[in-house]
């Protein structure tokens, strides 16, 4: 079981938006790197989700020394619009020195390995990997063979592990708690690192998370490892405060895991109808980019009052932030 | 005249049924004596001391890919011929999976000419089932039979085609020679990473079933009962398997299986942090597999205990897992590891010795071996209580990355003679 009672921190059941802001200290961590919320304690999840509601709340100009002298390099094995661009905008507010390097375009092609790609950054003697990949475990293994602090943009299936704590930063943002919240994660379970980060973190603040999915798109094995699965997307939303959506690959919906797509939205696509049985003021989540018309009919997308995915966007520099000074004190 | 005095051990011989504690001269390449009569007066050239050892008849190891050719810089034949003696094995079968594959007389006239003039193991050979092991079309099974083929075999990709595959079963019973299949539902097993578990769900691994082997061998069993072929199931991992293959035999097919050290010591959850020493082929399954696994070994229906040796490049294992080659060396690990049964599991030292020696020797028609007087000097001699852990780096292969690295074993082979010649270094 995953679930671990929930420490309270101190954005706990207050209203942010009405309250004078403390300024919160960097967050410490007991590991050099950021690969995973498997196993962050949960002191160290809210101390980086109060430094990252600090830093939303400051004019973005405020902690632009905070990484002078330090370089981060993002290194993308795989494309990415928003994960790039934020962490981008992350490490220039504080003011790190940036580079970015799109692998799949380079090395890869004229067949260097992953760890000969690492030695040779780490010669360049960088203070920060940012690293996404298409295989599960790969930050893993770079972070085996580089001095540099390794923060994970998502890989493989696995984890990705600053979308969890942005999406928790928005939530408790906008919902003032995490405790005791029903959340239904909805939509392609097996294939999504973004899932898998936010049972490990939701769950461990204390919501009541569950999966809601078709049997061909969540492993029974979810089940076993605490998180209840529900196979009817009414019944699995319903009483939800939150309801996050996730991205489905079209090719999943045309006869391979769904019949198709028209069937899909049809039984796990959130329209108005279905968002009736959640909870009254429920929120829309998602972590884009979104098939409009096939998870999400685009109405409830644009619907300023339920949505939540622009505050996500936003919120995600401020969380990134975070999480690059605390990797950061590892290497000072 | 040289004459080898194995003197005061306990000789496990289960062809012969004798489990005594005596004394083997080795005459030549010939054993002249058995039995525990004192032989001071014969003279001998060497006398090696088995107090507290076993001497059992050579081990046969009938599941070794051969990295040469290919990739003969990562283990050439007279490496893995010579690392095999020196662990206790005196004939090895070696997979047709090489580059270019064996599939021709002439690939197996080549190995043999090549492997006879190496010291070390025995060599024998499987042809491929098919052309270039691409599961398309029959290879020349006859003429690599006539080469000395002792079987035919695939690669890690089983025969999807059940009608070429009901055609290979029919031509091999002509030439009374067994097919040993690699079981794997492509369909299932297809782009997968490891065993379907909660360990895969953690590490966003793709997992396939275990229901994917059990799929084929079924196929392959209703098959054998179709063609009468002799049949043989090869690294067997699933409980599922394992009654699938009770069954099978239950009805008198004409069937038998092996398993290696990896499917009855290991189990799933050692992929933990994603070690690709754990990627093997089939992978690693759940406990209640591996207890199947041993519960199969002990009461027969998994015959045959093999090394499933496989060299791998360390760079395809500095991968991330999923991108990272399956397999591990094992020929220098098999005896220790499967004795590790005797120590743990309560398995007989003649059961286990019958898996290393007559059961293999059944399974591909091979001499029986036997510790009597004049037969050929084919021993392994090995210490029981030699508390120990693995360590890939004393490997003699370049390919040293292994599931079992600081895995303890209790046991050691201290000696083996190939027709009478030392093998151990």
């Amino acid at each position: 079981m995953i679930k671990i009672a929930c420490i309270q921190s101190n954005l706990m059941g207050k209203e942010p938006q009405n309250e004078k802001i403390i300024p919160m200290p960097a967050a410490t961590l007991s590991k050099k790197h950021i690969l995973g919320i498997e196993g962050m304690p949960i002191p160290e999840i809210n101390a980086l989700l109060d430094r990252a509601n600090y830093f939303a709340e400051q004019s973005k100009e405020t902690f632009s020394t905070i990484l002078a002298n330090k370089t981060v390099l993002n290194i993308f094995f795989e494309n990415s619009t928003r994960t790039k661009v934020s962490f981008e905008l992350a490490a220039k507010r504080l003011g790190a020195s940036v580079l970015n390097i799109s692998v799949s375009g380079s090395s890869v092609k004229k067949g260097e390995t992953l760890i000969d790609t690492a030695t040779t950054l780490n010669a360049m003697q960088p203070d920060i990997l940012v690293v996404r990949h298409h295989s599960s475990g790969a930050p893993l293994l770079l972070s085996q063979h580089v001095d540099a602090a390794v923060i994970n943009a998502g890989d493989g299936r696995h984890e990705h592990p600053t979308q969890a704590l942005l999406d928790a930063l928005t939530i408790k943002r906008s919902l003032g708690r995490i405790s005791g919240l029903k959340i239904a994660i909805c939509g392609d379970i097996n294939n999504s690192r973004v899932a898998r980060s936010n049972m490990y973190l939701l769950s461990a603040l204390g919501a009541d998370v569950r999966f809601v999915s078709p049997s061909t798109l969540v492993s029974p094995f979810f089940s076993d490892i605490g998180i209840p699965i529900y196979t009817d997307m009414e019944q699995g939303i319903s009483e939800c405060e939150i309801v996050m959506m996730l991205r489905l690959q079209t090719e999943r919906m045309e006869g391979r895991e769904a019949p198709s797509k028209h069937e899909y939205f049809n039984l796990f696509g959130l329209d108005h109808h279905k968002l009736q049985k959640a909870a009254p003021n429920a929120l829309i989540m998602h972590p884009g980019p979104m098939n409009r018309g096939v998870e999400i009919d685009s109405k409830i997308a644009d619907d300023n009052n339920k949505s939540l995915i622009r505050m996500q966007v936003e919120l995600g520099v401020a969380t990134r932030m975070a999480c690059l000074e605390a990797v950061a004190g590892e290497t000072l | 005249m040289t004459r080898t005095l194995l003197k005061n051990g306990r000789i496990i011989c289960p062809a012969e049924n004798l489990d005594i504690i005596g004394d083997i001269i080795i005459e030549r390449d010939k054993i002249a004596y058995v039995g525990t009569e004192k032989f001071e007066n014969k003279r001998p050239n060497l006398i090696i001391e088995c107090d507290g050892c076993i001497i059992m008849p050579g081990a046969i190891d009938m599941r070794v890919q051969s990295a040469d050719p290919g990739a003969e810089h990562l283990e050439p034949l007279s490496d893995l011929l010579s690392a095999a003696g020196n662990a206790g094995i005196t004939q090895l079968v070696s997979l047709p999976a090489t580059s270019p594959a064996v599939d021709s007389a002439v690939m197996i006239d080549s190995l043999k000419l090549r492997a006879s003039s190496y010291k070390g193991a025995l060599f024998h050979l499987y042809g491929a089932m098919t052309k270039a092991l691409e599961n398309k079309q029959m290879a020349e099974l006859g003429m690599m039979a006539k080469a000395g083929a002792v079987g035919f075999a695939n690669d890690l990709k089983s025969v999807e085609d059940s009608l070429l595959m009901r055609r290979i079963m029919t031509y091999a019973k002509m030439l009374n020679k067994p097919v040993i299949h690699h079981c794997a539902d492509p369909y299932l097993t297809n782009e997968t990473d490891m065993n379907e578990s909660e360990t895969a769900i953690r590490l966003g691994l793709i997992g396939v079933p275990a229901v994917a082997e059990t799929i084929m061998l079924q196929r392959d069993l209703n098959l054998v009962a179709l063609t009468g072929c002799r049949y043989h199931a090869a690294h067997i991992s699933t409980a599922s398997s394992v009654e699938a293959l009770r069954r099978a035999k239950s009805q008198g097919l004409h069937v038998t299986a092996d398993t290696s050290p990896a499917y009855f010591l290991l189990n799933d959850r050692a992929t933990g942090d994603y070690d690709t020493a754990f990627r093997l082929d089939p992978p690693l399954r759940d406990e209640k597999d591996r207890l199947s696994i041993i519960e199969g070994i002990k009461d027969g229906t998994i015959d045959v205990i093999v090394s499933d040796h496989r060299p791998i490049e360390l760079d395809k294992k500095m991968l991330p897992f999923g991108q990272a080659s399956a397999g591990a060396p094992g020929i220098e690990t098999l005896l220790p590891l499967a004795f590790s049964l005797y120590h743990t599991s309560n398995i007989s030292l003649s059961k286990i010795i019958n898996a290393l020696t007559v059961a293999p020797a059944n399974a591909i028609s091979l001499t029986i071996p036997r510790l009597a007087i004049g037969e050929q000097a084919n021993i392994t001699v090995v210490n029981l209580s030699s508390s120990n852990v693995v360590r890939g780096a004393n490997f003699m292969s370049q390919s040293q990355i292994t599931p079992f690295e600081h895995y303890p074993i209790d046991s050691k082979v201290v000696g083996c003679f190939v027709n009478g010649i030392s093998m151990t270094k």
